[in-house]
């Protein structure tokens, strides 16, 4: 019962209608599928994980004041002393940075001294022996420093450590061929190597930009207390007493050395705030797309709503003729059907198009990847089955209207 | 008031030609009240349209109280409509929307007259068809007859020189048609020039003078027996 | 006739309200999301200093060479080290200059109850007061002679001067800076240009006003840090001297450069400098130089975020189709009236007529589209934090101009959504009607 010819010939009397609803359904599959292409690529950022355990962990952002830029050691190490003895601490590090923070130090590294360009791009963390457990990251291979390994370094005179500890993705980026443990490599333009005593499961990057894709779980390790004025406490709680040493934790700093700034905004923070802090964008940016696709979804199902029953409104004697001539309810139910169908399909083939053009525009315009296919096949699917289901109420008044029509006079 | 001379009228379609008028002559004087009859398909709708220039014709020329309306634009003949031509349509054509004042409102509307010379012919139009009483209902509180007596209320509101009827009482019974000729013959009474376009001999006969159309062209009365013979039955005195 | 018009519009919208709400729903989100995202477009993309824009100039020289440069499209590095910088600072060949960067200091009040703690603080050299517009509430900047004395005052902002000083003219009292004492010199009023194109490289273009401004050769002597970035292209060496002598890049610079002969002399003496840095053996490449004004230079350092522009576009292919779909629903709409139209035109209603009952109908919808917009657009502004850096989402405002372009956008655009379903009434014949069923 799909006569598509006759429904087309109808069609070119409406032209202006029709073209209005493919139009609408085109635009609506391109930006669509485009807003859920990002709304997909943030929200599998924001679940990268760290590479620690999340819960029970919080930083606390220091500097001194009155005292020379890179002579903070002893003070550094008294704060520690005093954290790491706190009732509700398990453990605590004095760390340059961390995963997620926004700021950080990053450098080439090579295998090869002479190579005239970097085999790999990572992020460096400073801290001592307690890193590792502080943070909860993972071992998989080898030892964690041992503390007659950690030296004190002025953060402008680092020596070349002899012992590093990398993250698994890195480790695989220097020898893809093999275990990296044992093996050496050369951090920046140094010509003194490094032997990598450990590989952590994972450790991601202090950055979550786009620029920081490429190496965003290249971490490594080395064993160098800074002391410089300026550093960051990341402090692991014994479990459930976060709340309390998040109050007792820069008291008690405080209460040690008056001479210091801990910023009231962002000074101290639970993982999870920082978490939140550093996706708040991408999160928000997928709110904002999520938001803007139902909307005109809606908007779009409206639009086909109101202009079919006008459509059905303006027809009402031809499908009284219909059904005096013996339509069934059925039947006029499924013309409106496949005219919309018909309508659709036009409009998702150009849609199709639009929103691998809006693509690729974008992809010129911003750092952004390619649309892949399922997204168009699922938006296409997705657009046909909301025109059908936008057609179904005007299409069955349709369907109801009575072949008494027929004999009324306008 | 009204000369059609030599006028045609086709419709093209991609596949033929109609001709709807063909070589037509007509002439009206001022207050006369003119009934145009015709089998259906004739051609005295066409001929009411053209007369009321609602659409334009093919050939010939038209003389609309001495003015050659064919190269008037749209906005002219627009004008010309609202301030010399009152219409009566078969279906009323009141705007369902607007109450029986607003309806009558609509050509003195276009015309920019100052509210209180709207209201009072408003008013007195009413008035004179009777349903003054009824001016805040809508067309659909009423019957068909006072629907069609607010349609000439609104014919009436902005004193056309010409009244252009279009089977005025087709959609009503016998008792309200003929209460709408009475009022149509009280209107040509008191000087409006009247063209009512009728299948019906009954309302023919009323009319001061017949003018008959069979495919386009108007047709001598006395060449046609038959119809003679009708109007003359309908006049009650037929030739014996 | 307009009123009657406005009458008879409001009239047929309300006959239909569920599809009147419909179009009012859609222009208002469309112009609700495209003003919301717009706000923020035009805050980040705003020119922080009009009077200005065209006359004060980044300097850039590539002191790295075609290795580092082809990375970034043969692009000198963003900021300068402290060998040119300096330099350019001798040279003197603009009308006023100066180097700048965010200096780590914190401030120790006089007060023991109190701790200490951070504000935005600035180093940079006398003229960046004049070349800046900085107002001053009491005092002045300090002067060429005090750069070359590494004089130890400082000016500080209006709300700083509040915290410390309630708000009272603290000229030529003292201010303790990383535990060391500076006399205060002036008070500056609010400076808070907006994006903060002196220092782009450090604050991505949004961050807090500066409330400490003290002179860079005293801050320099004092070997105090760059709260900033710093980039080097190979190890510096080790200690602050090393530091200072290497290549690493950390210092931002402006020229003030008042006329375009002006800038072309700068220009060319930029070029004469890198040249004489190749002759003297620094530089193993030919100049590579840059000069950009604040417009070019926030255009360059793409200042406006990718967010901002996203969203925007996003925004605006929605209200696109918001209008697309009202197209179809005043045709819809207009076309059901066409009896009452032809009647309309029967009766001698000029087309001209016609257009303006239903674009005059179609404006009442913008309206109260726009109205709707309004209210989506508050609540947007209010909800952009969702979606943007605290720094900038607080610039998204929704003052006198933005509604007023709130209500223009959304009437303008429902009257052009209008124009073709007018037409299409406009065209309906008046004989149309008379012609028997």
């Amino acid at each position: 019962m799909l006569q598509i010819k006759p429904i087309l010939a109808a069609l070119k009397r409406h032209k202006a209608g029709t073209i209005l609803i493919a139009m609408q359904i085109a635009l609506t599959l391109a930006i669509v599928c485009n807003a859920i292409f990002i709304i997909h690529q943030r929200l599998d950022r924001v679940q990268r994980p760290t590479g620690m355990v999340e819960s029970d962990l919080m930083t606390i952002q220091n500097r001194f004041v009155g005292t020379e830029e890179s002579k903070a050691g002893p003070l550094v190490k008294a704060d520690l002393q005093a954290l790491r003895q706190l009732p509700g601490v398990q453990d605590a590090v004095a760390l340059n940075s961390y995963p997620l923070r926004g700021g950080g130090w990053s450098t080439g590294v090579r295998t090869d001294p002479d190579a005239k360009n970097s085999k790999g791009h990572t992020t460096q963390y400073f801290g001592d022996e307690h890193t590792l457990p502080t943070l909860a990251v993972k071992l998989i291979a080898g030892r964690n420093f041992r503390a007659d390994e950690i030296v004190e370094a002025d953060p402008q005179a680092i020596p070349d450590p002899a012992v590093i500890i990398v993250s698994k993705a890195l480790a695989e980026k220097m020898y893809p061929e093999g275990s990296a443990l044992g093996k050496t490599i050369y951090i920046g333009d140094s010509k003194s190597p490094s032997t990598i005593v450990g590989i952590v499961e994972r450790l991601q990057v202090p950055w979550n930009g786009t620029w920081s894709d490429t190496f965003y779980e290249n971490s490594l390790i080395q064993p160098v207390q800074l002391t410089s004025a300026f550093t960051n406490y990341v402090i692991r709680t014994k479990p459930g007493q976060l709340a309390d040493v998040l109050k007792a934790a820069p008291a008690a700093l405080v209460k040690a050395n008056r001479m210091r700034v801990i910023p009231s905004e962002r000074g101290v923070r639970t993982f999870a705030q920082v978490r939140e802090a550093a996706y708040k964008g991408d999160r928000g940016m997928a709110i904002l797309m999520g938001v803007v696709c139902l909307v005109l979804l809606g908007i779009t199902a409206a639009g086909i709503v109101g202009l079919t029953s006008f459509w059905v409104g303006q027809r009402r004697k031809q499908i009284g003729v219909r059904r005096a001539l013996g339509a069934t309810k059925h039947d006029i139910l499924s013309y409106f059907l496949t005219e919309n169908l018909l309508i659709g399909i036009a409009g998702v083939l150009i849609g199709a198009f639009l929103a691998v053009g809006m693509n690729l525009w974008l992809v010129t315009q911003f750092e952004m990847a390619r649309l892949s296919a399922v997204y168009v096949v699922v938006g296409v699917i997705a657009l046909l089955l909301l025109g059908q289901g936008a057609t179904l109420a005007p299409a069955m008044r349709a369907s109801r209207v009575s072949p008494v029509e027929a004999t009324r006079s306008v | 008031m009204l000369k059609m001379t030599h006028l045609s009228k086709v419709y093209r379609t991609e596949v033929v030609e109609t001709y709807a008028l063909r070589d037509f002559n007509i002439n009206v004087n001022e207050g006369e009240f003119v009934a145009v009859t015709g089998p259906s398909g004739s051609g005295k709708t066409t001929f009411l349209t053209i007369a009321g220039l609602l659409e334009t014709f093919t050939g010939g020329q038209y003389h609309l109280d001495g003015v050659e309306v064919s190269n008037l634009n749209d906005n002219e003949r627009s004008r010309i409509r609202n301030e010399k031509i009152g219409f009566i349509f078969q279906a009323f054509n009141l705007i369902p929307d607007l109450n029986v004042f607003d309806n009558v409102e609509v050509p003195l509307r276009y015309r920019g007259m100052k509210a209180a010379e709207r209201k009072e012919r408003i008013m007195n139009a009413l008035e004179r068809v009777g349903l003054a009483s009824r001016a805040k209902h809508y067309p659909a509180e009423l019957s068909g007859g006072q629907q069609q007596r607010v349609a000439i209320a609104r014919a009436l509101a902005g004193s056309p020189r010409l009244l252009l009827a279009d089977e005025p009482t087709g959609n009503l019974d016998t008792q309200m048609a003929r209460g709408v000729m009475e009022l149509l013959e009280e209107i040509h009474r008191e000087g409006a020039t009247i063209v009512m376009v009728t299948h019906d001999p009954e309302l023919a006969a009323r009319a001061q003078r017949n003018v008959h159309i069979i495919d386009g062209q108007v047709v001598d009365l006395a060449e046609d027996p038959r119809f003679h013979h009708a109007v003359h039955a309908a006049r009650g005195n037929a030739p014996a | 006739m307009f009123a009657y018009y406005l009458q008879l519009g409001l009239r047929s919208l309300r006959k239909n309200p569920l599809l009147t709400l419909l179009m009012v729903l859609a222009i208002g989100c469309g112009v609700a999301a495209s003003m919301t995202t717009y706000s923020v477009f035009r805050a980040t993309s705003n020119n922080p200093i009009p009077q200005k824009s065209s006359q004060l100039f980044v300097p850039q020289i590539d002191n790295w060479g075609p290795d580092a440069s082809q990375d970034n499209k043969g692009e000198p590095p963003n900021a300068m080290t402290y060998t040119d910088a300096i330099n350019l600072m001798r040279d003197k060949r603009a009308t006023r200059q100066t180097a700048l960067f965010p200096a780590a200091v914190s401030i120790v009040p006089a007060d023991p109850q109190m701790l200490p703690f951070r504000e935005t603080s600035y180093a940079w050299y006398a003229d960046a007061f004049a070349m800046f517009d900085i107002p001053f509430l009491y005092g002045h900047g300090w002067t060429a002679d005090e750069d070359a004395s590494h004089a130890a005052v400082a000016v500080i902002g209006k709300k700083l001067n509040e915290k410390l000083f309630n708000g009272a003219n603290s000229v030529g009292r003292n201010i303790n800076l990383n535990g060391r004492d500076y006399r205060i010199i002036g008070v500056a009023n609010t400076w808070n240009p907006e994006p903060v194109f002196y220092d782009v490289i450090n604050t991505n273009g949004f961050d807090d006003p500066i409330e400490v401004f003290m002179p860079f050769t005293r801050a320099v002597e004092l070997q105090t840090t760059t709260n900033g970035n710093n980039n080097c292209s190979k190890d510096p060496g080790k200690g602050w001297d090393a530091w200072i002598g290497s290549e690493c890049v950390w210092l931002g610079f402006w020229a003030e450069l008042p006329s375009k002969e002006k800038a072309d002399a700068y220009r060319q003496y930029l070029n004469g400098y890198a040249a004489e840095q190749q002759r003297s053996g620094r530089f193993r490449w030919a100049p590579n130089t840059r000069l950009r004004n604040v417009t070019e230079w926030l255009e360059y350092q793409k200042v406006v975020p990718q967010e901002a522009k996203v969203s925007l576009l996003v925004s605006l292919g929605f209200l696109l189709i918001c209008l697309v779909n009202t197209v179809g629903l005043l045709l819809a709409k207009f076309m059901k009236r066409s009896s009452e139209i032809g009647v309309r035109r029967a009766l001698g209603a000029p087309r001209k007529e016609i257009y303006l009952q239903f674009l005059i109908e179609a404006a009442a919808i913008g309206l109260a589209g726009g109205v709707v917009g309004l209210i989506l657009t508050g609540l947007g502004v209010m909800g952009i934090s969702l979606v943007f850096e605290p720094d900038i989402a607080k610039l998204a405002t929704l003052d006198v101009s933005l509604v007023l372009l709130t209500m223009l956008l959304a009437v303008l655009s429902t009257v052009l959504a209008a124009f073709y379903p007018t037409w299409r009434a406009a065209q309906v014949q008046p004989a149309w009607q008379l012609k028997s069923n």
